[in-house]
């Protein structure tokens, strides 16, 4: 057992080196193919974090013009009490707003110094129902005309925009389809060169009595070998970029506070997306030189 | 040891290789087969190792039907059966002993069988001390007699012998008949396809001939004819 599982490994290594250029065509396709598939799956996880997030939380925000008086901020909270579209709705007062102000630009209090409390405008923070955007467009257009109101915002076109992007990127990852096609085939192609170099010894193992499997497992290891290179290549550059991501992107944004912080894959997604890389090169390397070595061996 | 039963092969649905080939060995024979050139020998010998199936009869070797015997049954078959050739298919980036052990390894046997059995069958075919040495520096006949070797290690009950003398000049091919006769002795059984005259005609033995895949003689202790 031991002298075969040693026969197994030297003479796949011995393969892999005789056929260098294509090892290395072989593993940059399976690398490129896989990196795709693997930043396809961690951008929608991203997004898809970062719209839980959103959904969930603050949808309209209602600024007050600084000057409203008290009455009318009254009957801007009486109507979104009474209003059977908003589940909930918050009061930020002057004390609150400037807080805010100080939270948004940690590293210029100045500009604190310049703006007094009673300069700020207050505000409601809406959540509505639904985030249907008809609904909440209409709330907004309604809240827009209401007396003492200076603007109102709604997150809702930024959801809209994010889920425009997600769904683009089913074509990404159709071009991994075509170009994880174009990796098996080479792979594939790998196997049958391989398996061409040493046709007469081949032949001799089977004069022999060497069985199928015997002959075949040097070659299927070496598929599987390429395909978990690749994969294990592919899952590197993936999580260069994931870090690269957060700490020029995702830290970036949380300084300025724009609200991006959950626009990233969790790290058991990307483990889990790893995980599956390295299956999908292993399985994939297999099965394409198996096919090659059986119809090889068959003929 | 081998039934060849009424057999016919046609290649490509038109060429008949082989017609209605009928004939026993008993274990221990030695015969020749000899014929022209497209005459079926070879088609023969590819037919007890089952490198092909018949289109019509059937063939026993050591007991069973191997036209019946399963895909995965037929590496089992061929450890049973020796393979030598007229271009000794010899792996030339291995040596003399590589040559030899490969046949063993790539059947599974482990290390401490094959240094012990590599040697005795090179001193066997009188390789002793050429272990080392790779095919191409070698002779043409001690290139087959590692073929022989490679053959011969894993004692098999018979030996296909496909012309085996036809690349040597007659005093080597004599020397490579007296080998294979030693090797008969043991008991296994060797058919041998042959051109060379003076060989059958020394070695007096069984002949099969054959005429356009037809068997048109078959006699003990003949001679080429």
């Amino acid at each position: 057992m031991l002298s075969r599982i040693g026969y197994v490994l030297r003479e796949t290594g011995a393969s892999l080196r005789r056929n260098l250029t294509l090892t290395l065509a072989t593993l940059l396709t399976v690398l490129v193919a896989l990196s795709l598939v693997g930043l396809s799956i961690l951008i929608q996880r991203g997004m898809s974090n970062q719209l839980v997030r959103w959904e969930g939380g603050v949808e309209i925000s209602i600024f007050m013009n600084p000057t409203a008086s008290a009455d009318q901020i009254d009957k801007v909270r009486r109507d979104l009490e009474e209003n059977q579209f908003v589940r909930r709705s918050t009061y930020v007062d002057k004390a609150g707003a400037a807080e805010e102000v100080r939270q948004l630009f940690p590293r210029t209090p100045e500009i604190l110094e310049a703006v007094t409390e009673a300069d700020l405008p207050t505000s409601f923070r809406v959540v509505p129902t639904s985030t249907d955007q008809t609904l909440v467009s209409t709330l907004v257009a309604r809240f827009q005309r209401a007396p003492g109101v200076m603007a109102v915002y709604s997150a809702n076109e930024v959801i809209d925009f994010l889920r425009n992007v997600s769904s683009y990127l089913n074509w990404a990852l159709a071009l991994a389809v075509v170009l994880g096609l174009g990796a098996v085939l080479l792979i594939w192609n790998t196997i049958r060169t391989a398996m061409f170099a040493r046709r007469r010894e081949i032949e001799v193992m089977k004069l022999v009595g060497a069985t199928n499997w015997f002959i075949r497992w040097p070659f299927m290891l070496e598929g599987m070998i390429l395909g978990f290179l690749g994969a294990s290549l592919a899952s590197a550059a993936m999580w260069g970029f994931n870090q690269l991501w957060k700490s020029r992107v995702i830290d970036e944004a949380a300084r300025t506070n724009l609200f991006l912080d959950q626009l990233q894959a969790t790290p058991a997604q990307v483990n889990a997306t790893v995980l599956i890389l390295l299956v999908v090169g292993t399985v994939a390397g297999a099965v394409a030189s198996a096919i090659a070595a059986t119809r090889f061996l068959d003929v | 040891m081998i039934r060849v039963d009424n057999v016919t092969k046609v290649y490509n649905g038109d060429v008949v290789a082989l017609r209605d080939a009928s004939f026993d060995i008993p274990k221990g024979e030695f015969v020749f087969l000899v014929g022209a050139s497209g005459s079926g020998k070879s088609t023969l010998l590819r037919l007890l190792n089952r490198q092909e199936t018949p289109e019509k009869g059937d063939v026993w070797v050591a007991g069973k039907n191997i036209n019946d015997l399963a895909g995965y049954k037929v590496p089992y078959l061929r450890r049973n059966i020796g393979n030598i050739f007229q271009d000794y298919k010899l792996l030339t980036n291995k040596t003399v002993f590589e040559n030899v052990a490969f046949a063993l390894e790539v059947i599974g046997k482990p290390k401490h069988v094959i240094r012990q059995q590599v040697p005795a069958i090179l001193e066997l075919v009188g390789l002793a001390g050429k272990q080392d040495r790779f095919p191409h520096q070698l002779s043409g006949g001690e290139q087959q007699r590692v073929s022989i070797a490679r053959a011969f290690v894993n004692r098999p009950l018979i030996l296909l012998a496909d012309e085996p003398t036809g690349n040597l000049d007659p005093t080597t091919g004599e020397g490579i008949m007296r080998l294979l006769d030693r090797i008969n002795k043991t008991g296994t059984t060797v058919v041998m396809a042959t051109h060379d005259r003076t060989i059958v005609n020394m070695m007096r033995r069984r002949v099969i001939e054959l005429d356009r895949g037809i068997i048109v003689r078959d006699q003990a202790r003949g001679v080429y004819g």
